[in-house]
């Protein structure tokens, strides 16, 4: 082996700095290729603030990097409908479905990780299943139910639909099925009951995924538009993704004021982005890969 | 500590505890699930049992006017529709048309850049997620800026370029494809990031040994990288038929309304138009029970053969 290299070494050399020099190529490529698609991922939100940070008179300028930033667009949008009332809006229905989802979400998966009873299996798919049946199939009955409970236009009608997420029971009941039965039982001879142990010693220690999973409800609510756009009538009672949409009209948009609204509708979330990103691309993953 | 010595000492309080609670161990589970159950059952399983029912009858949704029955004439009556048709021909152009950007691509650009250094793919990733965490109305509004026929800065690039500027979302022959590629930038960078993780699961050693044996990096991404994301890639393929056309409903609503003549129109936005533009509950529930069985048949298919064709690493 040792006389085989030796004898070999200009060509091995040679082939070694070739194949090197095919490696820097493919990485400046690969790079390349990340850029484009970063470029193509990034840009419309970049002009969307652009776009809202220009003067009126400016709207339609295309240089890439405004010399002069204006807030006229924010304060004619904000004039022009209740954009704080929507966005508080938003924030309470928002909070509200991340904390009752957790809820239930909690209560429901220690029920099925914790015991075996009589149609577990077939409760739970029900559950799993639920995802198979597209909102704008039901959309009629709820909308009636919303109707008859007199709730149409109000912010509960929002939170309502809301009550339980299949993907948190189904990955909550994952995690706790995982969770060590050891401690389980130490927590049981410690006289603890199942409510206590739940609170105490289950839900301490998945802090991790209860976190991640707060913020793709928190994120997923915030964006939501098919409810919003069934169940709320009035801009009072509405939530922020309705209010943009009231900018966009047939005979001609004001894009300006669209384009600021849509702003002030995405910082929120792009502020929580910017401070948990690794934590907020994680939970999106989960989500998909599952 | 070992748990044998404990055993004698425990194992009564256990059972006296057990025998204490009898009938309520039977109940307490159904307690903790009871919120979620309920919940299920009042906003999914009996609305669907309602559209079911619903679509036997005539009916405009005031709630004083009378509910007709009609028995299976709502079927038959949307069968008969052109518009019915052009929609279900639409959610598969929907479908086929969004495969490239949530799974061609993302697959290709997972495999090529699996080697980049770790500092430059976070950086990457935290770009190409941006998209997934928009809001689909904005971006519904900002692509329809970018694309405006007379001051979207994309129309006025291709007139720089000499190229007339397009109706993107005017033109019959443009619209959809437009809705497709904004449905699709949400989805793009997610779907790459889905493959990364799992081509970065990959074991090392099996790419060595087969280096080791000669394999070409093309033999090695044949052979070795696209078997063993094929789960993950069929996952999405599956992703992709069952909720693609659902997920362009926001960007439809808002940008097009269905039109211009219908082209845009997939069967969610058919039952929206059915049910709260035409007022006419039975086309709509007759509609929602045809896509929802169509939709199960389809997803029960899928299921089948993502188990009988993935491979897995272990």
């Amino acid at each position: 082996m040792t006389t085989e290299t030796l004898s070999l070494p200009m060509s091995t050399s040679g082939l070694q700095s070739r194949k090197k020099r095919r490696q820097a190529n493919l990485a400046i490529a690969g790079h390349a290729l990340m850029i484009v698609m970063s470029l193509f991922a990034v840009f419309p939100v970049y002009w969307m603030l652009v776009s809202s940070l220009r003067a009126e008179n400016h709207i339609f300028d295309t240089a890439l990097w405004p010399d002069a930033a204006s807030l006229d667009n924010y304060a004619y949008a904000l004039s022009a409908i209740p954009i704080w009332r929507m966005l508080w809006n938003t924030l309470v229905v928002s909070a509200a479905v991340t904390f009752i989802q957790l809820l239930t979400g909690i209560a429901a998966a220690y029920g099925f990780a914790r015991w075996r009873f009589r149609f577990d299996k077939f409760v739970y798919a029900l559950i799993g299943l639920t995802w198979l049946v597209p909102i704008q199939v039901v959309m009629i009955p709820n909308y009636l139910l919303v109707a008859r409970m007199g709730l149409l236009d109000s912010l509960p009608a929002l939170i309502l639909p809301h009550f339980a997420s299949a993907f948190a029971i189904m990955l909550l009941t994952q995690s706790m099925r995982a969770f060590p039965k050891e401690v389980l039982e130490a927590a049981r001879m410690d006289g603890a009951g199942s409510w206590r142990t739940l609170w105490e010693v289950i839900v301490p220690n998945l802090r991790g995924i209860i976190a991640s999973l707060a913020i793709l409800i928190f994120i997923s609510t915030w964006n939501e538009y098919f409810w919003p756009l069934l169940l709320s009538r009035s801009a009072e009672n509405t939530v922020i993704q309705i209010g943009i949409q009231m900018f966009i009209t047939q005979e001609g948009t004001s894009w300006g004021p669209l384009m600021a609204a849509s702003s002030l509708a995405s910082l929120p979330i792009l502020l929580i982005y910017v401070v948990l990103q690794r934590q907020v691309i994680q939970s999106f993953m989960k989500s998909g890969i599952r | 500590m070992s748990t044998a010595a404990l055993q004698p000492v425990l194992a009564r309080p256990i059972r006296r505890s057990v025998r204490r609670i009898g009938l309520s161990a039977e109940l307490l589970p159904w307690l903790y699930i009871l919120p979620a159950v309920l919940a299920f059952g009042v906003w999914i399983y009996e609305p669907l049992i309602r559209a079911f029912m619903l679509s036997f009858y005539e009916w405009n949704m005031l709630p004083f006017s009378p509910q007709k029955w009609v028995g299976t004439q709502n079927y038959s009556n949307i069968f008969a529709l052109q518009k019915l048709w052009q929609a279900l021909g639409n959610t598969a152009i929907y479908v086929v048309g969004l495969l490239p950007m949530s799974v061609a691509i993302p697959l290709a650009v997972a495999i090529f850049t699996h080697d980049l250094k770790g500092r430059w793919r976070n950086f990457y990733r935290a770009l190409i997620f941006v998209p997934m965490i928009i809001a689909p109305v904005v971006a519904a509004a900002v692509w329809r800026w970018l694309l405006d026929p007379q001051h979207g800065i994309l129309n006025l690039a291709l007139q720089g370029l000499g190229i007339a500027p397009i109706d993107f979302l005017g033109d019959p022959n443009f619209a959809i494809w437009t809705i497709i590629l904004i449905t699709g930038w949400k989805l793009i960078g997610f779907a790459t990031l889905i493959l990364s993780a799992a081509n970065a699961n990959i074991n090392p050693s099996l790419i060595e040994a087969a280096r080791m044996d000669g394999a070409s990096s093309w033999e090695i991404v044949r052979d070795i990288r696209l078997p063993l994301l094929s789960s993950t890639a069929l996952f999405l393929v599956m992703m992709t038929i069952l909720l693609g056309a659902q997920w362009s409903f926001t960007y439809i609503n808002v940008l097009t309304a269905g039109g211009p003549l219908g082209s845009t129109t997939n069967i969610y936005y058919l039952l929206w138009d059915f049910g709260f533009s035409s007022m006419s509950v039975g086309w709509s529930s007759a509609a929602a029970v045809v896509l929802f069985v169509g939709f199960s048949v389809i997803a029960f298919g899928l299921f089948r053969m993502i188990e009988r064709y993935s491979f897995y690493d272990n």
